[in-house]
Protein backbone atom coordinates (compact mmCIF):
# COMPACT_ATOMS: atom_id res chain seq x y z
CA UNK A 1 0.00 0.00 0.00
CA UNK A 2 1.38 3.41 -0.92
CA UNK A 3 1.21 6.50 1.24
CA UNK A 4 -1.44 9.00 0.14
CA UNK A 5 0.00 12.30 -1.14
CA UNK A 6 -0.10 15.32 1.22
CA UNK A 7 -2.58 16.86 -1.18
CA UNK A 8 -4.98 13.95 -0.77
CA UNK A 9 -4.57 14.06 3.00
CA UNK A 10 -5.28 17.80 3.04
CA UNK A 11 -8.44 17.28 1.04
CA UNK A 12 -9.56 14.44 3.29
CA UNK A 13 -9.05 16.60 6.37
CA UNK A 14 -11.08 19.39 4.76
CA UNK A 15 -13.84 16.97 3.86
CA UNK A 16 -13.76 15.51 7.37
CA UNK A 17 -14.22 18.97 8.90
CA UNK A 18 -17.23 19.63 6.65
CA UNK A 19 -18.76 16.29 7.66
CA UNK A 20 -18.12 17.14 11.33
CA UNK A 21 -19.73 20.55 10.82
CA UNK A 22 -22.85 18.77 9.60
CA UNK A 23 -22.82 15.82 12.01
CA UNK A 24 -21.92 17.42 15.35
CA UNK A 25 -25.00 19.69 15.62
CA UNK A 26 -27.25 17.09 13.93
CA UNK A 27 -26.47 14.53 16.62
CA UNK A 28 -26.91 17.16 19.32
CA UNK A 29 -23.24 17.13 20.41
CA UNK A 30 -23.28 20.94 20.22
CA UNK A 31 -26.38 23.18 20.36
CA UNK A 32 -27.38 24.59 16.98
CA UNK A 33 -27.04 28.08 18.45
CA UNK A 34 -23.28 27.50 18.72
CA UNK A 35 -22.80 25.67 15.42
CA UNK A 36 -25.68 25.31 13.00
CA UNK A 37 -25.36 22.36 10.58
CA UNK A 38 -23.60 23.06 7.31
CA UNK A 39 -26.67 22.32 5.16
CA UNK A 40 -28.84 24.65 7.20
CA UNK A 41 -26.25 27.42 6.84
CA UNK A 42 -26.03 26.90 3.08
CA UNK A 43 -29.83 26.84 2.87
CA UNK A 44 -30.25 30.28 4.47
CA UNK A 45 -27.37 31.57 2.36
CA UNK A 46 -29.31 30.49 -0.75
CA UNK A 47 -32.60 31.76 0.63
CA UNK A 48 -31.18 35.22 1.42
CA UNK A 49 -28.92 35.31 -1.62
CA UNK A 50 -30.11 38.77 -2.67
CA UNK A 51 -29.30 40.20 0.78
CA UNK A 52 -25.90 38.51 0.89
CA UNK A 53 -25.23 39.47 -2.72
CA UNK A 54 -25.96 43.14 -2.04
CA UNK A 55 -23.84 43.08 1.12
CA UNK A 56 -20.99 41.38 -0.76
CA UNK A 57 -21.07 44.07 -3.44
CA UNK A 58 -20.69 46.77 -0.78
CA UNK A 59 -17.82 44.89 0.85
CA UNK A 60 -16.14 44.21 -2.49
CA UNK A 61 -16.36 47.86 -3.43
CA UNK A 62 -14.78 48.92 -0.13
CA UNK A 63 -12.08 46.25 -0.40
CA UNK A 64 -11.24 47.24 -3.98
CA UNK A 65 -10.86 50.94 -3.24
CA UNK A 66 -9.00 50.30 0.02
CA UNK A 67 -6.60 47.91 -1.76
CA UNK A 68 -5.93 50.46 -4.48
CA UNK A 69 -5.08 53.02 -1.83
CA UNK A 70 -3.03 50.63 0.31
CA UNK A 71 -1.05 49.27 -2.65
CA UNK A 72 -0.64 52.55 -4.52
CA UNK A 73 0.38 54.68 -1.57
CA UNK A 74 2.24 51.76 0.01
CA UNK A 75 4.41 51.06 -3.03
CA UNK A 76 5.07 54.76 -3.62
CA UNK A 77 6.02 55.49 0.00
CA UNK A 78 7.96 52.23 0.23
CA UNK A 79 9.95 53.11 -2.89
CA UNK A 80 10.83 56.53 -1.50
CA UNK A 81 11.66 55.25 1.98
CA UNK A 82 13.64 52.30 0.60
CA UNK A 83 15.41 54.19 -2.13
CA UNK A 84 16.42 57.45 -0.45
CA UNK A 85 18.79 57.05 2.50
CA UNK A 86 17.71 60.21 4.36
CA UNK A 87 14.03 59.27 4.11
CA UNK A 88 14.89 55.76 5.25
CA UNK A 89 16.71 56.91 8.38
CA UNK A 90 13.99 59.42 9.12
CA UNK A 91 10.86 57.41 8.46
CA UNK A 92 11.53 53.68 8.57
CA UNK A 93 11.80 53.44 12.40
CA UNK A 94 8.56 55.44 12.71
CA UNK A 95 6.68 53.25 10.26
CA UNK A 96 8.06 50.06 11.78
CA UNK A 97 6.83 51.06 15.25
CA UNK A 98 3.48 52.22 13.91
CA UNK A 99 3.04 48.78 12.34
CA UNK A 100 3.01 47.27 15.82
CA UNK A 101 0.20 49.56 17.01
CA UNK A 102 -3.26 47.94 16.90
CA UNK A 103 -4.67 50.39 14.38
CA UNK A 104 -8.20 49.23 15.09
CA UNK A 105 -8.27 51.58 18.12
CA UNK A 106 -8.24 54.43 15.59
CA UNK A 107 -11.43 53.22 13.95
CA UNK A 108 -13.80 55.24 16.18
CA UNK A 109 -11.90 58.36 15.12
CA UNK A 110 -12.29 57.35 11.47
CA UNK A 111 -16.07 57.06 11.89
CA UNK A 112 -16.10 60.50 13.49
CA UNK A 113 -14.21 61.91 10.52
CA UNK A 114 -15.79 59.98 7.65
CA UNK A 115 -19.19 58.87 8.99
CA UNK A 116 -20.45 55.29 9.21
CA UNK A 117 -20.69 54.76 5.45
CA UNK A 118 -18.16 53.15 3.11
CA UNK A 119 -15.67 56.03 3.42
CA UNK A 120 -14.64 55.21 6.97
CA UNK A 121 -14.18 51.50 6.08
CA UNK A 122 -12.08 52.38 3.04
CA UNK A 123 -9.95 54.79 5.04
CA UNK A 124 -9.43 52.35 7.88
CA UNK A 125 -8.74 49.28 5.74
CA UNK A 126 -6.50 51.37 3.49
CA UNK A 127 -4.33 52.38 6.43
CA UNK A 128 -4.40 48.82 7.75
CA UNK A 129 -3.19 47.31 4.49
CA UNK A 130 -0.73 50.14 3.78
CA UNK A 131 1.92 49.13 6.30
CA UNK A 132 2.95 45.67 5.05
CA UNK A 133 2.95 46.91 1.45
CA UNK A 134 5.07 49.91 2.31
CA UNK A 135 7.48 48.04 4.57
CA UNK A 136 8.06 45.17 2.15
CA UNK A 137 8.50 47.53 -0.79
CA UNK A 138 11.10 49.45 1.20
CA UNK A 139 12.80 46.17 2.16
CA UNK A 140 12.66 44.90 -1.42
CA UNK A 141 14.40 47.98 -2.76
CA UNK A 142 16.88 48.23 0.08
CA UNK A 143 18.05 44.63 -0.26
CA UNK A 144 18.73 44.68 -4.01
CA UNK A 145 22.11 43.11 -4.71
CA UNK A 146 24.66 45.92 -5.20
CA UNK A 147 26.24 43.82 -7.91
CA UNK A 148 23.12 44.19 -10.08
CA UNK A 149 23.38 47.97 -9.92
CA UNK A 150 27.13 47.98 -10.51
CA UNK A 151 26.73 45.73 -13.55
CA UNK A 152 23.98 47.98 -14.90
CA UNK A 153 26.20 51.03 -14.49
CA UNK A 154 29.07 49.27 -16.25
CA UNK A 155 26.73 48.64 -19.16
CA UNK A 156 25.91 52.34 -19.35
CA UNK A 157 22.44 52.36 -17.77
CA UNK A 158 20.93 55.77 -16.99
CA UNK A 159 19.02 56.28 -13.73
CA UNK A 160 15.56 55.82 -15.34
CA UNK A 161 16.81 52.66 -17.08
CA UNK A 162 18.25 51.45 -13.80
CA UNK A 163 14.88 51.91 -12.10
CA UNK A 164 12.80 50.37 -14.89
CA UNK A 165 15.07 47.49 -15.84
CA UNK A 166 16.87 46.55 -12.62
CA UNK A 167 15.36 48.00 -9.45
CA UNK A 168 11.72 47.25 -10.28
CA UNK A 169 12.17 43.68 -11.54
CA UNK A 170 14.60 42.91 -8.72
CA UNK A 171 12.17 44.06 -6.04
CA UNK A 172 9.03 42.46 -7.50
CA UNK A 173 9.18 39.23 -5.41
CA UNK A 174 9.35 41.12 -2.10
CA UNK A 175 6.75 43.65 -3.18
CA UNK A 176 4.36 40.87 -4.23
CA UNK A 177 4.74 39.21 -0.83
CA UNK A 178 3.82 42.56 0.74
CA UNK A 179 0.83 42.97 -1.58
CA UNK A 180 -0.41 39.55 -0.58
CA UNK A 181 -0.20 40.37 3.11
CA UNK A 182 -1.49 43.91 2.64
CA UNK A 183 -4.42 42.68 0.54
CA UNK A 184 -5.40 40.14 3.17
CA UNK A 185 -5.19 42.81 5.88
CA UNK A 186 -7.36 45.11 3.76
CA UNK A 187 -10.08 42.46 3.64
CA UNK A 188 -9.80 42.00 7.40
CA UNK A 189 -9.90 45.77 7.91
CA UNK A 190 -13.07 46.17 5.87
CA UNK A 191 -14.90 43.27 7.51
CA UNK A 192 -13.85 44.26 11.04
CA UNK A 193 -14.88 47.88 10.56
CA UNK A 194 -18.21 46.75 9.09
CA UNK A 195 -18.72 44.62 12.18
CA UNK A 196 -17.96 47.52 14.52
CA UNK A 197 -20.02 50.40 13.15
CA UNK A 198 -21.94 50.08 9.95
CA UNK A 199 -25.26 49.69 8.16
CA UNK A 200 -24.20 47.51 5.25
CA UNK A 201 -21.66 44.92 4.07
CA UNK A 202 -20.90 41.34 5.05
CA UNK A 203 -19.42 42.34 8.41
CA UNK A 204 -22.64 44.17 9.23
CA UNK A 205 -24.65 40.99 8.49
CA UNK A 206 -22.46 39.06 10.95
CA UNK A 207 -23.03 41.56 13.76
CA UNK A 208 -26.69 42.14 13.02
CA UNK A 209 -27.59 38.44 12.92
CA UNK A 210 -25.51 37.72 15.98
CA UNK A 211 -27.48 40.23 18.04
CA UNK A 212 -30.72 38.46 17.11
CA UNK A 213 -29.11 35.04 17.76
CA UNK A 214 -29.64 33.86 14.18
CA UNK A 215 -26.63 31.54 14.02
CA UNK A 216 -27.16 30.09 10.53
CA UNK A 217 -27.12 33.60 9.05
CA UNK A 218 -23.97 34.50 11.02
CA UNK A 219 -22.26 31.40 9.68
CA UNK A 220 -23.54 32.10 6.20
CA UNK A 221 -21.83 35.50 6.33
CA UNK A 222 -18.66 33.86 7.62
CA UNK A 223 -18.70 31.49 4.65
CA UNK A 224 -18.93 34.46 2.29
CA UNK A 225 -15.93 36.17 3.96
CA UNK A 226 -13.96 32.91 3.82
CA UNK A 227 -14.75 32.55 0.14
CA UNK A 228 -13.68 36.15 -0.46
CA UNK A 229 -10.28 35.59 1.21
CA UNK A 230 -9.70 32.30 -0.60
CA UNK A 231 -10.51 33.82 -3.99
CA UNK A 232 -8.17 36.72 -3.25
CA UNK A 233 -5.39 34.29 -2.35
CA UNK A 234 -5.93 32.28 -5.54
CA UNK A 235 -5.72 35.44 -7.65
CA UNK A 236 -2.52 36.61 -5.93
CA UNK A 237 -0.91 33.19 -6.35
CA UNK A 238 -1.79 33.18 -10.03
CA UNK A 239 -0.23 36.63 -10.43
CA UNK A 240 2.88 35.47 -8.58
CA UNK A 241 3.20 32.40 -10.79
CA UNK A 242 2.96 34.49 -13.91
CA UNK A 243 5.37 37.23 -12.83
CA UNK A 244 7.94 35.07 -11.08
CA UNK A 245 8.21 32.47 -13.82
CA UNK A 246 12.00 32.93 -13.73
CA UNK A 247 12.18 31.63 -10.18
CA UNK A 248 10.46 28.38 -10.94
CA UNK A 249 10.95 27.86 -14.65
CA UNK A 250 13.87 25.48 -14.30
CA UNK A 251 12.33 23.06 -11.83
CA UNK A 252 10.74 21.09 -14.62
CA UNK A 253 13.96 20.63 -16.68
CA UNK A 254 16.88 18.43 -15.81
CA UNK A 255 19.69 19.87 -13.70
CA UNK A 256 22.02 22.22 -15.62
CA UNK A 257 25.06 20.10 -14.73
CA UNK A 258 23.53 17.24 -16.67
CA UNK A 259 23.65 19.30 -19.84
CA UNK A 260 26.93 21.07 -19.18
CA UNK A 261 29.53 18.33 -19.79
CA UNK A 262 28.33 17.81 -23.34
CA UNK A 263 29.05 21.46 -24.03
CA UNK A 264 32.32 21.62 -22.17
CA UNK A 265 33.53 18.56 -24.04
CA UNK A 266 33.47 20.56 -27.26
CA UNK A 267 36.21 22.85 -25.90
CA UNK B 1 54.84 38.52 -29.88
CA UNK B 2 54.92 36.59 -33.12
CA UNK B 3 52.71 33.88 -31.64
CA UNK B 4 49.95 36.41 -31.05
CA UNK B 5 50.10 37.76 -34.56
CA UNK B 6 49.82 34.20 -35.72
CA UNK B 7 46.65 33.58 -33.75
CA UNK B 8 44.80 36.68 -34.79
CA UNK B 9 46.11 38.43 -37.87
CA UNK B 10 44.02 41.51 -37.15
CA UNK B 11 45.83 42.29 -33.96
CA UNK B 12 49.05 43.60 -35.46
CA UNK B 13 47.17 46.42 -37.15
CA UNK B 14 45.87 47.80 -33.87
CA UNK B 15 48.63 50.12 -32.82
CA UNK B 16 49.31 51.98 -29.63
CA UNK B 17 47.98 51.31 -26.18
CA UNK B 18 44.48 50.12 -25.51
CA UNK B 19 44.85 51.15 -21.88
CA UNK B 20 47.18 53.89 -20.71
CA UNK B 21 47.46 54.78 -17.02
CA UNK B 22 49.71 57.64 -15.93
CA UNK B 23 50.59 58.65 -12.37
CA UNK B 24 47.39 57.23 -10.99
CA UNK B 25 46.71 57.70 -7.30
CA UNK B 26 43.62 57.14 -5.24
CA UNK B 27 42.76 58.17 -1.70
CA UNK B 28 39.47 57.32 -0.09
CA UNK B 29 37.89 58.60 3.10
CA UNK B 30 38.11 55.86 5.70
CA UNK B 31 37.00 55.81 9.33
CA UNK B 32 40.33 57.22 10.56
CA UNK B 33 40.75 59.83 7.84
CA UNK B 34 42.16 59.58 4.35
CA UNK B 35 43.41 56.15 3.29
CA UNK B 36 45.76 55.93 0.32
CA UNK B 37 44.54 53.01 -1.80
CA UNK B 38 46.63 53.34 -4.94
CA UNK B 39 49.86 55.22 -5.59
CA UNK B 40 52.04 55.95 -8.61
CA UNK B 41 50.39 53.49 -10.94
CA UNK B 42 51.82 53.61 -14.46
CA UNK B 43 50.50 50.97 -16.77
CA UNK B 44 50.49 50.59 -20.52
CA UNK B 45 48.57 47.74 -22.05
CA UNK B 46 49.18 47.41 -25.81
CA UNK B 47 46.16 46.51 -27.89
CA UNK B 48 45.43 42.81 -28.01
CA UNK B 49 47.42 41.97 -24.88
CA UNK B 50 46.33 39.74 -22.06
CA UNK B 51 47.43 41.34 -18.81
CA UNK B 52 46.79 39.76 -15.43
CA UNK B 53 46.98 41.73 -12.19
CA UNK B 54 47.77 39.88 -8.96
CA UNK B 55 48.34 41.17 -5.46
CA UNK B 56 47.34 40.69 -1.85
CA UNK B 57 43.78 41.35 -0.75
CA UNK B 58 43.08 45.02 -0.34
CA UNK B 59 45.87 46.12 -2.69
CA UNK B 60 43.41 48.15 -4.68
CA UNK B 61 43.37 46.00 -7.79
CA UNK B 62 39.59 45.98 -7.91
CA UNK B 63 39.60 49.77 -7.40
CA UNK B 64 41.98 50.07 -10.34
CA UNK B 65 39.70 47.94 -12.48
CA UNK B 66 36.65 50.00 -11.47
CA UNK B 67 38.51 53.14 -12.58
CA UNK B 68 39.43 51.56 -15.91
CA UNK B 69 35.72 50.79 -16.34
CA UNK B 70 34.71 54.37 -15.51
CA UNK B 71 32.81 53.13 -12.46
CA UNK B 72 34.96 55.03 -9.97
CA UNK B 73 36.90 58.29 -10.24
CA UNK B 74 40.57 58.40 -9.30
CA UNK B 75 41.98 61.09 -7.02
CA UNK B 76 44.89 61.89 -9.31
CA UNK B 77 46.51 60.82 -12.56
CA UNK B 78 45.07 60.03 -15.96
CA UNK B 79 43.50 57.00 -17.57
CA UNK B 80 43.13 56.66 -21.32
CA UNK B 81 41.14 53.80 -22.78
CA UNK B 82 41.31 53.45 -26.52
CA UNK B 83 43.03 56.85 -26.56
CA UNK B 84 40.38 58.78 -24.65
CA UNK B 85 39.68 59.43 -20.96
CA UNK B 86 36.95 57.31 -19.44
CA UNK B 87 34.95 59.40 -16.98
CA UNK B 88 31.75 57.35 -17.12
CA UNK B 89 31.12 53.71 -18.09
CA UNK B 90 31.22 53.18 -21.85
CA UNK B 91 30.30 49.60 -22.82
CA UNK B 92 31.29 50.22 -26.42
CA UNK B 93 34.89 50.73 -25.26
CA UNK B 94 35.07 48.59 -22.13
CA UNK B 95 33.20 45.39 -21.29
CA UNK B 96 33.25 44.27 -17.65
CA UNK B 97 32.90 40.73 -16.31
CA UNK B 98 32.31 40.51 -12.57
CA UNK B 99 33.08 37.76 -10.12
CA UNK B 100 29.63 36.19 -9.92
CA UNK B 101 25.91 36.75 -9.56
CA UNK B 102 25.82 39.83 -11.75
CA UNK B 103 23.49 38.19 -14.26
CA UNK B 104 19.88 39.24 -13.80
CA UNK B 105 17.90 36.22 -12.58
CA UNK B 106 14.65 37.49 -14.12
CA UNK B 107 16.15 37.49 -17.62
CA UNK B 108 17.07 34.47 -19.73
CA UNK B 109 20.66 33.95 -20.85
CA UNK B 110 20.08 35.59 -24.22
CA UNK B 111 18.17 38.49 -22.61
CA UNK B 112 21.06 39.01 -20.21
CA UNK B 113 23.54 39.09 -23.08
CA UNK B 114 21.50 41.61 -25.07
CA UNK B 115 20.87 43.81 -22.01
CA UNK B 116 23.52 46.44 -22.97
CA UNK B 117 21.94 46.65 -26.44
CA UNK B 118 18.47 47.06 -24.92
CA UNK B 119 19.81 50.02 -22.95
CA UNK B 120 20.90 51.54 -26.25
CA UNK B 121 17.45 50.86 -27.80
CA UNK B 122 18.91 48.66 -30.52
CA UNK B 123 16.29 47.04 -32.79
CA UNK B 124 15.04 43.75 -31.42
CA UNK B 125 16.09 41.50 -34.29
CA UNK B 126 19.52 43.01 -34.49
CA UNK B 127 20.26 42.71 -30.79
CA UNK B 128 18.84 39.19 -30.59
CA UNK B 129 21.04 38.07 -33.49
CA UNK B 130 24.08 39.69 -31.91
CA UNK B 131 23.37 38.09 -28.52
CA UNK B 132 22.90 34.66 -30.12
CA UNK B 133 26.22 35.09 -31.93
CA UNK B 134 27.94 35.92 -28.64
CA UNK B 135 26.40 32.89 -26.92
CA UNK B 136 27.65 30.82 -29.80
CA UNK B 137 31.14 32.28 -29.35
CA UNK B 138 31.25 31.30 -25.67
CA UNK B 139 29.99 27.78 -26.45
CA UNK B 140 26.43 28.19 -25.21
CA UNK B 141 24.38 28.06 -28.39
CA UNK B 142 21.05 26.47 -27.58
CA UNK B 143 21.11 27.65 -23.97
CA UNK B 144 19.76 31.14 -24.65
CA UNK B 145 16.31 30.39 -23.26
CA UNK B 146 17.60 29.21 -19.90
CA UNK B 147 17.34 31.34 -16.79
CA UNK B 148 20.56 31.85 -14.77
CA UNK B 149 19.46 29.47 -12.01
CA UNK B 150 19.16 26.76 -14.63
CA UNK B 151 22.84 27.16 -15.57
CA UNK B 152 25.96 25.86 -13.81
CA UNK B 153 28.53 28.28 -12.39
CA UNK B 154 30.81 27.98 -15.40
CA UNK B 155 27.95 28.49 -17.82
CA UNK B 156 26.87 31.62 -15.95
CA UNK B 157 30.34 33.07 -16.34
CA UNK B 158 30.25 32.24 -20.05
CA UNK B 159 27.04 34.26 -20.27
CA UNK B 160 28.77 37.10 -18.38
CA UNK B 161 31.64 37.04 -20.87
CA UNK B 162 29.17 37.06 -23.77
CA UNK B 163 27.44 40.06 -22.20
CA UNK B 164 30.77 41.87 -21.78
CA UNK B 165 31.62 41.29 -25.43
CA UNK B 166 28.21 42.01 -26.96
CA UNK B 167 29.03 45.60 -27.94
CA UNK B 168 32.38 44.51 -29.34
CA UNK B 169 34.49 46.73 -27.05
CA UNK B 170 38.25 46.71 -27.68
CA UNK B 171 38.91 46.18 -23.95
CA UNK B 172 37.56 43.48 -21.65
CA UNK B 173 38.00 43.90 -17.88
CA UNK B 174 37.58 40.84 -15.70
CA UNK B 175 37.40 41.01 -11.91
CA UNK B 176 38.18 37.52 -10.57
CA UNK B 177 35.63 36.04 -12.95
CA UNK B 178 36.35 32.42 -12.05
CA UNK B 179 36.98 32.81 -8.32
CA UNK B 180 33.71 31.17 -7.33
CA UNK B 181 34.19 28.14 -9.57
CA UNK B 182 35.63 24.79 -8.61
CA UNK B 183 39.18 23.97 -9.72
CA UNK B 184 38.27 21.84 -12.73
CA UNK B 185 35.68 24.27 -14.09
CA UNK B 186 38.13 27.09 -13.46
CA UNK B 187 40.81 25.43 -15.60
CA UNK B 188 38.35 24.76 -18.38
CA UNK B 189 37.06 28.32 -18.26
CA UNK B 190 40.60 29.73 -18.39
CA UNK B 191 41.27 27.66 -21.48
CA UNK B 192 37.95 28.75 -22.97
CA UNK B 193 38.73 32.38 -22.27
CA UNK B 194 42.01 32.07 -24.18
CA UNK B 195 40.14 30.56 -27.12
CA UNK B 196 37.60 33.41 -27.10
CA UNK B 197 40.38 35.95 -26.72
CA UNK B 198 42.30 34.54 -29.66
CA UNK B 199 39.15 34.64 -31.80
CA UNK B 200 38.21 38.21 -30.90
CA UNK B 201 41.60 39.99 -30.52
CA UNK B 202 40.49 41.89 -27.43
CA UNK B 203 42.71 43.56 -24.90
CA UNK B 204 42.09 41.83 -21.59
CA UNK B 205 42.87 43.09 -18.09
CA UNK B 206 42.22 40.22 -15.70
CA UNK B 207 42.37 40.17 -11.91
CA UNK B 208 42.93 36.95 -10.00
CA UNK B 209 44.21 35.50 -6.76
CA UNK B 210 45.41 32.33 -8.45
CA UNK B 211 49.05 32.50 -9.51
CA UNK B 212 48.71 29.40 -11.70
CA UNK B 213 45.79 30.99 -13.49
CA UNK B 214 47.76 34.25 -13.84
CA UNK B 215 50.79 32.60 -15.46
CA UNK B 216 48.67 30.30 -17.60
CA UNK B 217 46.59 33.13 -19.10
CA UNK B 218 48.86 36.15 -19.26
CA UNK B 219 51.20 37.81 -21.71
CA UNK B 220 52.28 39.84 -18.72
CA UNK B 221 51.61 39.53 -15.00
CA UNK B 222 51.47 42.77 -13.00
CA UNK B 223 52.28 42.27 -9.31
CA UNK B 224 50.86 44.82 -6.90
CA UNK B 225 51.80 45.59 -3.31
CA UNK B 226 49.56 45.96 -0.30
CA UNK B 227 47.96 49.30 0.55
CA UNK B 228 48.71 51.70 -0.90
CA UNK B 229 48.74 49.59 -4.04
CA UNK B 230 51.82 50.08 -6.19
CA UNK B 231 53.16 48.07 -9.07
CA UNK B 232 55.99 45.92 -7.68
CA UNK B 233 56.89 43.93 -10.76
CA UNK B 234 55.92 43.24 -14.33
CA UNK B 235 56.59 39.66 -15.27
CA UNK B 236 56.53 38.93 -18.99
CA UNK B 237 55.21 35.43 -19.66
CA UNK B 238 57.02 34.10 -22.70
CA UNK B 239 55.31 30.75 -22.86
CA UNK B 240 54.21 29.97 -26.41
CA UNK B 241 50.58 30.14 -27.47
CA UNK B 242 48.25 28.41 -27.67
CA UNK B 243 48.81 27.49 -24.06
CA UNK B 244 48.29 23.91 -22.99
CA UNK B 245 47.69 22.28 -19.63
CA UNK B 246 50.97 20.39 -20.05
CA UNK B 247 52.88 23.67 -19.81
CA UNK B 248 51.94 23.93 -16.15
CA UNK B 249 54.26 21.02 -15.40
CA UNK B 250 57.29 22.63 -17.08
CA UNK B 251 60.20 24.26 -15.27
CA UNK B 252 59.68 27.54 -17.08
CA UNK B 253 56.10 27.73 -15.83
CA UNK B 254 57.21 26.86 -12.30
CA UNK B 255 59.95 29.50 -12.37
CA UNK B 256 57.55 32.19 -13.53
CA UNK B 257 55.03 31.23 -10.90
CA UNK B 258 57.80 31.26 -8.29
CA UNK B 259 58.91 34.75 -9.35
CA UNK B 260 55.37 36.11 -8.92
CA UNK B 261 54.87 34.27 -5.64
CA UNK B 262 58.15 35.63 -4.33
CA UNK B 263 56.98 39.22 -4.82
CA UNK B 264 53.64 38.68 -3.14
CA UNK B 265 55.05 36.70 -0.26
CA UNK B 266 57.48 39.49 0.63
CA UNK B 267 54.63 41.91 1.03
CA UNK B 268 54.17 42.59 4.74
Amino acid sequence: MTRPSPRTVRRLIGLGLLVLWEAVPRFGLLPELFVPPLTKTLAVLWLDRSIYGAALLVTLYEVAVAMLIACGVGILTGAIVGGVATMRNLMLPVFSSLYAVPIVILYPIFTAWFGIGSESKIAFAGVYGFFPVMLSTAAGIRTIDEQYLLAARSMGATLPQMIARVIIPASIPTVLAGLRLGGALTIIGVVVSEMLTSASGIGYLVTMNRTILDSPRVFAAIIVVLALSVVFDIIVRAVERRTLVWQTAGRRTASPEAAAPARLATV
Amino acid sequence: MQHMAQLSPGREQSQGAAVEVRGLGHIYAGRDGAVPALADIDLTVPAGRFVVIVGPSGCGKTSLLMMLAGLRTQTSGTILVDGRPIATPDPSRVGVVFQEASLYPWLTAVENVEFPLVLKNAPRDERRARAEAMLNLVGLSGFGGRYPHELSGGMKQRVSIARGLVQDPPVLLMDEPFAALDEQTRMTMGHELLRIWSQTSKTVVFITHSLTEAVYLADEVIVMSARPGRILDRVPIDLPRPRTYQMMATDVFGALRERVWHQIRDVP
